[in-house]
């Protein structure tokens, strides 16, 4: 198709090509982040507690770049080998970070939630925090909805997650990060306080809502279990390494100002037996620093909104 | 059966006229940073999607890519002034109105920018003539009215091109474009009129790519090492480019940057290296190796 003028001389501007949150690049201009007791560096492990549908349903969009499919139905492989992630990876898992002293902030997603009520009981009687985490993985939020089907998904999640635990999730990560035009808009009307879907940063930011207040905690990508085991093919000792070498350079540039490492796991990979051991030495090189504020996602982002950076 | 309509002859290496660079040096080496903006709603040309995973936006692609303006590039910079090197940028145009703490930060510093169009979500691919050409005017027009320099040469935006876009950068004022790979030593490209020459990028020593793949930065600093290792031995009889190119949502990460840092000490190092920009190298090309490159050529293809 014929490109329009528009395309070829865009209006140029300055700032952010949308309106979420402000531009504010992380160098000496930005002002100074301070975590509790004068920390250099918060980590927080996001548990992803999450399956896809066993068929696809036809009103749900799907992201083609699902990690380990699914094929044509039933993809008995992939739907089963999510399935580990809950009756066998998420054990493993939890016992890594108890040994570490790590309280998950857990993403839930609507199908585990009203489908797996031990699971479920198990992380309230734990004390995890739950977060939102959409309907499922065969439902991601995206453009295609109208304005008034994705306030309803959203409120139903986080209804439904409420009903379930006894609590409102203050946080959110959409199914595979997704997100329309309008999600930050209707995160903060449903009175979310942090979203995880943008990964643009080592630092919290507040992000712009007409109702509420909403906060982003980014996701540090490259890190994130499935892009860097499944997407990328990394082996688990290297993916150890980088985690590592994340760590350091993060824990000494939080010597000047406050930065932040946000873990993203899924049980079904990093729960698998094989690299049981490599997550225990990455945990481990990660926590018991000095200095280091290993917390949750609603205690960092209650911390940052009172405690804001200052120049 | 086709090749490349009419813009390059073949010229095999081992022949060719030597080069000998400024100072006898072994090793044209230049360093490309990708300056680059991709659009939360990118404007589609019904040929290629930048971000196809999603309906746009595709916020998990868009952030990502946003980490190396908001974090990455300043990383970048603090290496890349470590070493002193003169950078070629591969610059979107829109980053210096966009985010002009990054502009300020990089024309202070004694860089040169290379053409990447507006934006990095926004192809040359379905221009027609009359619309490239105005898009490569608007695109010198504003560099110079926001850094107050004139490009020299372009890297085409997410690497497009059309078939006219050689004999439309020679029109529009360029003297070389990066895109064609096929070289390590600049080669010329016929245009309509005037000259034009490549000073080949690279995509075998790009971050980008293989950063996407199961590569990490060790490897890439590994290779960068045994690519500049060979190219430093065979520059001894015949001067070489080497190109290593950088993205800060890449590289800029925290687990990767001291690989960069690691790369430029081992290149740096060595006497025999002419840390160069493209601009240079292209010049120096053209007033010295231009003529004995393209009689040799047409020698060979008679």
């Amino acid at each position: 198709m014929p490109v329009d003028r528009e395309h070829i001389l865009p209006q140029l501007h300055y700032g952010m090509d949308h309106d979420h949150y402000d531009w504010n690049p992380l160098n000496e201009s930005r002002a100074v982040l301070k975590w509790p007791n004068d920390a250099r560096l918060a980590v927080c492990v996001i548990v992803n507690q999450e399956q896809m549908e066993w068929a696809q349903p036809e009103d749900g969009y799907r992201s083609p770049t699902l990690a380990s499919g699914p094929g044509p139905y039933p993809d008995i492989t992939a739907w089963s080998g999510r399935e580990y992630g809950h009756r066998v990876g998420i054990f493993r898992l939890l016992d890594v970070l108890d040994k570490h002293g790590v309280k998950p902030t857990v993403a839930m997603d609507t199908l585990t939630a009203e489908n797996y009520p031990w699971l479920v009981k198990h992380h309230v009687d734990r004390g995890d925090e739950i977060i939102g985490h959409g309907i499922s993985l065969s439902r991601m939020i995206t453009s295609r909805m109208s304005e008034q089907e994705e306030r309803d998904y959203i409120s139903y999640c986080l209804d439904s997650l409420n009903n379930i635990t006894g609590s409102r999730p203050a946080g959110w990560l959409g199914p595979e990060f997704g997100e329309s035009v309008r999600t930050p808009q209707l995160l903060g009307e449903a009175g979310v306080r942090y979203v995880c879907d943008w990964t643009n940063d080592d630092q919290p930011f507040p992000m712009k809502t007409p109702q509420g207040e909403l906060y982003a905690l980014p996701v540090n990508m490259p890190l994130d279990d499935v892009s860097a085991l499944v997407d990328r093919c990394l082996g688990m000792d290297k993916y150890v390494q980088i985690i590592k070498d994340s760590f350091d350079v993060l824990y000494e540039e939080g010597a000047q100002n406050g930065r932040l490492l946000v873990l993203n796991l899924h049980p079904f990979l990093i729960g698998q037996a094989f690299r049981v051991k490599g997550l225990d030495e990455a945990i481990d090189y990660i926590t018991h620093r000095d200095g280091v504020w290993v917390a949750t996602g609603s205690e960092i982002i209650d911390w940052y909104r009172n405690n804001p950076p200052a120049a | 059966m086709a090749l490349a309509p009419d813009r390059i002859d073949y010229s095999p290496i081992i022949e060719r006229p030597k080069i000998k660079w400024p100072n006898n040096a072994r090793v044209a080496f230049w360093v490309a940073p990708n300056i680059e903006h991709y659009e939360y709603l990118p404007a589609v040309d019904g040929v290629r999607n930048p971000w196809p995973r999603t309906p746009h936006p595709d916020v998990q692609n868009y952030s990502l890519h946003e980490y190396g303006n908001r974090v990455g590039v300043w990383r970048l910079m603090e290496v890349l002034d470590r070493h002193n090197i003169k950078c070629s940028t591969t610059l979107s145009v829109g980053v210096l109105e966009h985010f002009p703490q990054i502009a300020e930060a990089m024309l202070k510093r004694d860089w040169i920018f290379v053409n990447h169009g507006f934006y990095n979500t926004r192809y040359v691919t379905t221009y027609d003539e009359e619309q490239e050409r105005e898009f490569l005017l608007a695109c010198r027009e504003n560099f110079k009215r926001l850094s107050g320099m004139e490009f020299k040469g372009q890297s085409g935006p997410a690497a497009s091109n059309t078939d006219r876009t050689p004999d439309l950068l020679a029109e529009t004022g360029f003297i070389y474009q990066t895109d064609w790979k096929f070289d390590d030593q600049p080669v010329p490209i016929k245009v309509r009129s005037g000259k034009l020459v490549c000073v080949p990028y690279t995509a075998e020593l790009n971050d980008a790519r293989l950063l996407r793949l199961s590569y990490e930065s060790d490897y890439h600093a590994d290779i960068v090492k045994a690519q500049f290792d060979q190219l430093y031995e065979e520059g001894a009889e015949n001067g070489k480019t080497l190109c290593i190119a950088y993205h800060p949502l890449m590289t800029g990460r925290p687990h990767r940057i001291k690989h960069m840092d690691r790369v430029l000490d081992y290149i740096m190092s060595h006497d025999g290296v002419w840390q160069a920009t493209t601009d240079e190298i292209a010049e120096y090309y053209m007033a010295n190796c231009y003529d004995d490159a393209v009689a040799y050529a047409q020698s060979l293809n008679q």
